[in-house]
C-alpha cells in the first residue's frame, strides 16, 4: 500500500461541547442525591438564573459519583458561562446550603485529567495531578 | 440575557495531522520528542486480551523518575552538574507542586535551556535579562527568562556564569521541589541519586495501571479520512470526545431520551468483545513514549483483529512550555495533550490539543 499523504488540518474554537468536573458540597448527614436527583438539581440551578430558556439548555451527566457528590458534565460551549454561573450560584439542596465547586472545565474530551487529581484547592483552579504523593 | 461574547468558549486548539509512520519524513517522532513534560500515557487497543511480551516490557521499563525536595536553583546551574547530566544525555527537570499563574517555576529542557517563569517581584530582585510572558495581560505580572546552559558563552568564570549564579545564589535565592529525570544512551555516568545524595531525593516509580473494558462500542475509522462522512467512518473531533468517555469510564450506551446524559457512542460504530487499557502516571520522558509508539506500531507487524489503537499523552498543566520552547499558560484548563491513532497499514492520525494560553503546536 501506498505511504498516506500528509494532511494537516487546524480547529480553532471547535468543539462542540465543553465537559465540566464538579463536586456537590452539602453539609455532613442528610440525605445525599441520587442520579436523577443530581440532574435535577443542575436544572434547577439554571432555571434559578437564567429562565425556563436556561432550564431547557442540554447538560449531560456524564458520570456521577453518589459516594463523592463528584460528576462529569457535558454542556454545549455555547452554554457553558450559563452553566458554570448557574452552579456557582446555587445555595440550597432540599434547604440546606450546599456549594458546586468546578473543578475542571475542558474543551475536549480527551482532555480531562484522570479523576485521582486533588480537589483540595480554590475554586476552578487545580493543582499538578496527585499521582506522586 | 447574557451579553452575546459570553457565548463564546474560551479559545482552544485541535490540529490534527495525518501521516505514515514509516514515511521518512514523518514528524510523529519530532513532535513526541519536542512535547517535554508529560504525566500521563494511556493507551487502548481493541479486541486484545492479553498484552503482547515486548510491549509488556517496554511498560516495565518505562523508567524511574526523582524528586528532590527544596532544591536550589543555582545546583542546576553549576558546571559540574552541565558536564556530569545536560551534556551528556537528556536531563528533564519540572519544579513540583508549583502554579504556572501564581507561582515562581523553573524548567530545565533536555536541549539545555533552564526556564524560569516568575511573578514581577522576583524578576526585578533577581536582575537577569527575560522577557515579558505573553499571556499575563497588558500589566505585565509575569516574565520569562531563559538560560541556556550549554551556550559557549556559559563557560565557567565567564561573565555571564557568574552573574547567573551570583543571582540564584545571592541576590534571590530560588528552590522549588524538582521532579527529574535523565536519559543517556552512552556509558554509566554519575547517576542522579548519588549526585543530589547530600539533598533529600527519592526515586520514584510511575504508577501503571490496567484494566479489560468488555462489549466496548468503538468508532469506525477511516485511516486516509480525518473528516469521516456520514454512514461510513467518524472524524478526528469525534474520536477525541468518543476517547475522553472511554478513559473516564463514561457508559456509551445512553439514548437519546434518557434523562440524565444523551451521549452515545459516534455513528458508525462497532462493539469490540473486549478492548486493553493501559495506563502510566508519573514523569514521562519522550524517549521513552517513543519506545512505547514504536512498540505499539510492531503491534500490527503479526495479523491482528483491531483496525487501529491509540495512545494518549498528557502534558502538566502547569509547565512552563507546551512544545518546544512556546511559552505554556494555565488559564482555565492548561491542557496540552496529543493522541496517536495508529492503523493497522501503519498510517497514523496525530491530534494535539491545547488552551486558551499556548502557541498553536508545532
Amino acid at each position: 500500500m501506498a505511504a498516506a499523504a500528509f494532511e494537516r488540518r487546524v480547529l480553532r474554537r471547535a468543539a462542540e461541547h465543553h465537559y465540566l468536573r464538579v463536586r456537590l458540597e452539602l453539609p455532613d448527614g442528610g440525605a445525599r442525591p441520587n442520579a436523577a436527583q443530581f440532574k435535577q438539581l443542575v436544572v434547577t440551578a439554571l432555571r434559578e438564573l437564567h429562565g425556563e430558556v436556561g432550564a431547557a439548555l442540554p447538560v449531560d451527566v456524564l458520570t456521577y459519583e453518589e459516594k463523592t457528590l463528584s460528576a462529569i458534565l457535558r454542556v454545549i460551549s455555547s452554554g457553558l458561562v450559563k452553566l458554570w454561573s448557574a452552579l456557582t450560584l446555587l445555595g440550597f439542596y432540599q434547604n440546606r446550603r450546599c456549594a458546586f465547586r468546578v473543578l475542571q472545565v475542558k474543551p475536549c474530551g480527551a482532555g480531562w485529567l484522570p479523576p485521582d487529581v486533588s480537589s483540595g484547592s480554590k475554586l476552578g483552579r487545580l493543582p499538578k495531578p496527585t499521582a506522586f504523593s | 440575557m447574557l451579553p452575546a461574547q459570553l457565548g463564546r468558549a474560551p479559545r482552544h486548539l485541535l490540529v490534527c495531522e495525518r501521516s505514515h509512520a514509516r514515511h521518512p519524513r514523518s514528524r510523529h517522532a519530532a513532535h513526541v520528542r519536542d512535547h517535554a513534560y508529560s504525566c500521563r500515557v494511556s493507551f487502548l487497543i481493541p479486541e486484545c486480551g492479553v498484552l503482547p511480551e515486548v510491549v509488556k516490557s517496554t511498560i516495565a521499563d518505562i523508567g524511574d523518575y526523582y524528586l528532590v525536595r527544596s532544591l536550589p536553583v543555582h545546583e542546576l546551574v553549576t558546571h559540574e552538574f552541565i558536564d556530569a547530566f545536560v551534556k551528556k544525555g537528556s536531563c528533564y527537570a519540572l519544579s513540583y507542586k508549583t502554579k504556572i499563574d501564581q507561582d515562581n517555576t523553573a524548567a530545565l529542557l533536555p536541549n539545555g535551556k533552564l526556564i524560569l517563569s516568575v511573578d514581577k517581584g522576583t524578576y526585578e530582585e533577581l536582575g537577569l535579562q527575560g522577557r515579558p510572558s505573553r499571556y499575563s495581560g497588558k500589566k505585565v505580572m509575569r516574565y520569562i527568562i531563559t538560560i541556556d546552559l550549554t551556550d559557549a558563552g556559559f563557560q565557567p568564570e565567564s561573565k555571564k556564569h557568574n552573574r547567573v549564579l551570583w543571582a540564584l545564589k545571592e541576590k534571590k535565592p530560588l528552590e522549588f521541589d524538582f521532579l527529574l529525570a535523565w536519559y543517556n544512551t552512552g556509558a554509566e555516568g554519575s547517576t542522579l541519586m548519588s549526585y543530589f545524595s547530600k539533598n533529600q531525593i527519592q526515586a520514584l516509580k510511575p504508577k501503571i495501571t490496567f484494566s479489560t473494558l468488555r462489549d466496548l462500542q468503538c468508532p469506525v475509522l477511516q485511516s486516509n479520512d480525518l473528516q469521516g462522512k456520514p454512514e461510513e467512518s467518524c472524524s478526528t473531533e469525534e474520536l477525541f470526545e468518543w476517547l475522553g468517555a472511554v478513559l473516564n469510564q463514561v457508559s456509551l450506551d445512553n439514548k437519546s431520551s434518557s434523562f440524565l446524559s444523551t451521549y452515545c457512542c459516534p455513528e458508525p460504530n462497532t462493539v469490540v468483545e473486549k478492548a486493553f487499557l493501559c495506563t502510566i502516571t508519573g514523569f514521562i520522558i519522550p524517549e521513552k513514549i517513543i519506545q512505547l509508539l514504536e512498540q505499539l506500531c510492531s503491534y500490527f507487524s503479526e495479523p491482528k483483529l483491531a483496525y487501529w489503537l491509540t495512545l494518549t499523552v498528557h502534558g502538566f498543566a502547569d509547565s512552563p512550555v507546551s512544545w518546544r520552547e512556546s511559552e505554556h499558560g494555565f488559564h482555565k484548563g492548561g491542557e496540552n495533550l496529543y493522541n496517536f491513532v495508529i492503523f493497522r497499514n501503519l498510517d497514523y492520525w496525530l491530534q494535539m490539543a491545547v488552551g486558551a494560553h499556548d502557541d498553536c503546536p508545532p
